[in-house]
């Protein structure tokens, strides 16, 4: 499930990364994805015409391109593998009912969808539980967490994104990682690296267009 | 096709707007000397919600802001996706059926999209022609974990429409859940006879039931839809329905189930009343 360097629990010495990587770039993943993952993928977009207009097929191909990664999303913030899920389940619904009101020019479907995803996460963990007791339930989560079961796709954009994450400042790579893997505010994230508010927030930026150059995304 | 509450839409504008990177979520503002170094955290929604509303005030009236934070969403996105983990199985076909339930929104502007108007369907009131002679609808799928998985995820789609209120719906989600999860848990749907749908999940075990009701007719100021169990036991007010956001009010978990109770709706006077001074316009038969 890890990605950052750092590990799921946050910042943490280093990891050694892999070396010999072709470069990155807009090669498309090959595989069992017909729509790659973070592209403009045509496929997923088309996908969204096509369950706007109610077609229960296409939301199951959309399902199957989409699910596991906001269901990743969801673990990484929520922790609780329950109402993970619940959340995905949400999601997917919430795709499925404003589909045709997804506007392409404003940006990928991948992006659209992750980030209701996203942003469905931290609303449930910001506004269920006070800040002790989320420390409190990702511990007991942690337990079951690190050895679940359930299969990780090692997929191709999995060791892209750690590749690029690797090539952030650690000071980046730890406010863009708590940030968005652990749903903490950038105000949340200074106190947690004991650095300046302002600090945080161009860490945040610059670590975001860092990796965005990195993945050659627009 | 009614698109019947202008809450549905500016709630959903805002959704996906912040979905777009643009436009304005809520109506709060937010106060932020720089704004525009936000930009980061706001595209990881690692800002309050305060802060997101200054940020997307900001944001309308800067095009090359939305760019940026159309690209940042793009690496976040990435992000979101190498965090890919296999659902589990069961889940796909749930999810698929609930949407059976949802009925799904037309197009901002109809003429920038493709949907088709004669295909919406009001999938609330698919159940709605079975109410005739005795108004009494035959059960759907007791005890049927698909469906009640479908109503679940419907509940909390209900309940997010109410973000606003998480909080205390928070507050009230386990027992929800044991409701839903109940092994005796049955799901009903009725047609309101003003107007709408209900839906009721119980769990004679739990004794307790989980109301939700959509696009019921909107009341006066002065009125309120108040509900009530009905049976041997007497006549108890159950509460008054919250607003509907999205079109839907609900869920409301009634406790205090008893034998032969049925659940009636009436329209009280605002707060709603001690005990109903007008005919029901929803009667259920819980059965036992």
């Amino acid at each position: 499930v890890d990605v950052s360097p750092n590990g799921p629990d946050g910042p943490r010495s280093p990891r050694p990364r892999g070396s010999r990587r072709p470069p990155e770039g807009r090669d498309r993943a090959p595989g069992r994805r017909p729509g790659p993952p973070g592209s403009n993928g045509p496929d997923l977009t088309a996908l969204l015409g096509q369950v706007a207009r109610g077609e229960t097929g296409a939301f199951r191909e959309l399902y199957d391109q989409a699910a596991g990664q906001v269901l990743g999303v969801a673990r990484r913030v929520i922790r609780d593998p329950a109402q993970s899920e619940e959340v995905m389940q949400e999601v997917l619904l919430e795709v499925w009912r404003t589909a045709a009101r997804f506007d392409p020019e404003a940006g990928s479907a991948t992006a659209w969808i992750m980030t209701l995803a996203h942003r469905r996460a931290v609303d449930r963990v910001r506004s269920a539980h006070s800040a002790a007791q989320r420390e409190l339930l990702a511990a007991v989560a942690q337990v079951d967490y690190d050895d679940v079961t359930e299969a990780v796709e090692r997929n191709l954009e999995h060791e892209r994104v750690r590749r690029c994450l690797a090539s952030l400042t650690e000071l980046q790579r730890e406010a863009v990682t708590l940030a968005y893997y652990r749903g903490y505010t950038y105000r949340e994230v200074a106190g947690l690296l004991g650095i300046a508010i302002g600090t945080v927030k161009t860490r945040m930026r610059d670590g975001l267009i860092r990796l965005r150059d990195c993945l050659g995304v627009d | 096709m009614p698109d019947n509450s202008n809450r549905r839409w500016r709630w959903l504008r805002g959704l996906t707007a912040a979905g777009a990177g643009t436009g304005a979520y809520g109506g709060r503002r937010g106060r932020d000397a720089d704004p525009h170094t936000l930009v980061g955290a706001y595209a990881m929604d690692a800002v309050s919600d305060v802060e997101r509303a200054g940020f997307e005030q900001h944001l309308v009236s800067c095009e090359a802001c939305r760019a940026e934070v159309r690209g940042l969403r793009e690496a976040a996105a990435r992000l979101a996706v190498a965090a890919e983990i296999r659902p589990r199985a069961e889940l796909r076909e749930q999810t698929v059926a609930a949407a059976d339930l949802i009925r799904q929104l037309p197009p901002i502007e109809p003429a920038d999209q493709a949907a088709p108007s004669g295909r919406r369907l009001a999938r609330h009131s698919r159940t709605a022609p079975a109410a005739s002679a005795r108004g009494w609808l035959p059960r759907l799928a007791i005890g049927s974990a698909a469906v009640l998985a479908a109503a679940a995820v419907w509940l909390g789609v209900a309940m997010h429409g109410a973000e606003h209120q998480l909080t205390m719906v928070q507050g009230r989600s386990h027992r929800m859940a044991e409701v839903l999860g109940a092994p005796d848990a049955t799901m009903m749907t009725h047609q309101v006879s003003t107007g709408g749908v209900a839906t009721v999940v119980m769990s004679h075990r739990a004794g307790e039931l989980l109301f939700t009701a959509a696009d019921l007719r909107a009341l006066p100021h002065a009125r309120s839809y108040e509900l009530w169990l009905m049976g041997p036991a007497g006549t108890r007010a159950a509460g008054v329905l919250p607003t509907p956001h999205d079109g839907m009010r609900g869920p409301m978990l009634v406790s205090g189930l008893a034998p032969g109770d049925e659940v009636g709706l009436t329209v009280e006077r605002a707060g709603g009343a001690a005990r109903p001074s007008a005919s029901p316009i929803l009667m259920l038969d819980l059965g036992s």
